[in-house]
């Protein structure tokens, strides 16, 4: 119990510190999504600790992905006069962005070859976590798995984000938004707040978009491309 | 230790920090409280949807009626958006349990992901600015 509090500890601990280094210096492999976990993997493998044990007491984290994603509504319910005007130009680039989502990992997947619970693992990773999670229990693909492809699709955003809005001449808030959120989830919204409040909002609505037709389609589509 | 939280609630700043301290906390535990009961209301009703979708429809409508009010929730909205990355660190430490897949099948599963993610961003991108560019058009 005493040993499940401490890893509790140290993954705030190392967040918080790695979080300020960031602030100081930012520099997308110094972002803290990619520094704690890696750490704290360090830590694990030093110590010989399983997972399972650091997980008892890390894991009370997970239990605020859910409560945070609620929490979404509040900014939905702030920014819905932008979700009004930009209804069109949300769903419909949202929309696509989740089909072709599941569509090319599922797709470029089979085609190396990989596994069949890979494949079905990677197959919602542009949704938000809560989300993806349950639509890869829902496949049969490996939740933890899920976890990590979501967290990489995360740090992508963040890092080829910014250079795809440069290379396609996204110029428009809304569009740049709907790039941002469909693609990175809440990562991609970070990313976007730091654009402008337009950029963050429409991101915030393209992730819950995203999220919402990646758990209609994904049971769907997935029998189409075997 | 004692002295010091004495000396926070006689200063006049160190009291408005505990009480936002105290709210964002009360408001952090409604939302667990919240997300709870929407579980259980998937779970009763048997509802095919997760229990975080239906607590963000949940929370918007009842935002929405004027039965929560924005002042109620918005600390604790804020904290936890603002470390929402923390939650998900347990989840990707939890690759440690899969090192023969990721040395088997890494590279292939970043591969994937990599090209999976630009192509994302092009078509949403792309689509949400024609619809965009479209309708400032419309409208001038």
């Amino acid at each position: 119990m005493i040993n499940a509090m401490l890893w509790l500890a140290l993954t705030v601990a190392v967040y918080v510190l790695s979080k300020r280094i960031y602030r100081r210096y930012p520099k997308i492999y110094l972002t803290p999504l990619l520094v704690t976990p890696i750490v704290l993997i360090a830590a694990l493998e030093l110590s010989g600790v399983s997972f399972a044990a650091y997980d008892k007491g890390a894991g009370l984290l997970s239990d605020l992905v859910e409560p945070a994603t609620i929490a979404l509504a509040v900014t939905l319910y702030k920014h819905v006069d932008v979700l009004r005007k930009h209804a069109g130009a949300i769903a419909a680039g949202a929309g696509c962005g989740a089909v072709a989502a599941v569509v090319t990992s599922v797709g470029l997947a089979r085609m190396l070859g990989l596994q069949t619970n890979v494949t079905d693992s990677l197959a919602p990773r542009s949704a938000t976590t809560p989300i993806a999670l349950s639509v890869s229990h829902m496949i049969g693909g490996v939740p933890t798995l899920t976890a990590v492809a979501t967290l990489i699709t995360g740090l992508l955003g963040l890092l080829i984000g910014p250079l795809a809005v440069k290379a396609l001449r996204v110029n428009s808030p809304v569009a740049r938004g709907v790039l941002f959120g469909t693609s990175a989830h809440s990562a991609g919204i970070s990313k976007a707040l730091e654009y402008d409040a337009v950029t963050g909002s429409v991101a915030s609505i393209s992730m819950m978009f995203t999220a919402f037709v990646t758990l209609c389609v994904t049971p769907w589509i997935l029998p189409w491309l075997t | 230790m004692k002295s010091n939280v004495v000396y926070c609630l006689h200063n006049e700043r160190g009291l408005r920090h505990v009480t936002k301290l105290l709210k964002t906390t009360a408001q952090v535990v409604f939302f667990i409280a919240f997300s709870k009961l929407a579980d259980m209301l998937v779970e009763w009703l048997h509802l095919p949807i997760p229990g975080s979708i239906l607590g963000i429809l949940l929370l918007f409508a009842l935002l929405k009626l004027g039965v929560i009010r924005l002042g109620w929730i918005e600390l604790g909205t804020r904290w936890l958006l603002a470390e929402m990355l923390l939650f998900f660190i347990p989840s990707a430490v939890g690759i440690v349990d899969y090192g023969s897949l990721v040395a088997d099948s890494g590279l292939r599963i970043a591969a994937t992901i990599v090209v999976s993610t630009a192509a994302v961003m092009a078509c949403s991108g792309w689509i949400g600015g024609r619809i965009a560019a479209f309708k400032e058009k419309k409208t001038i």
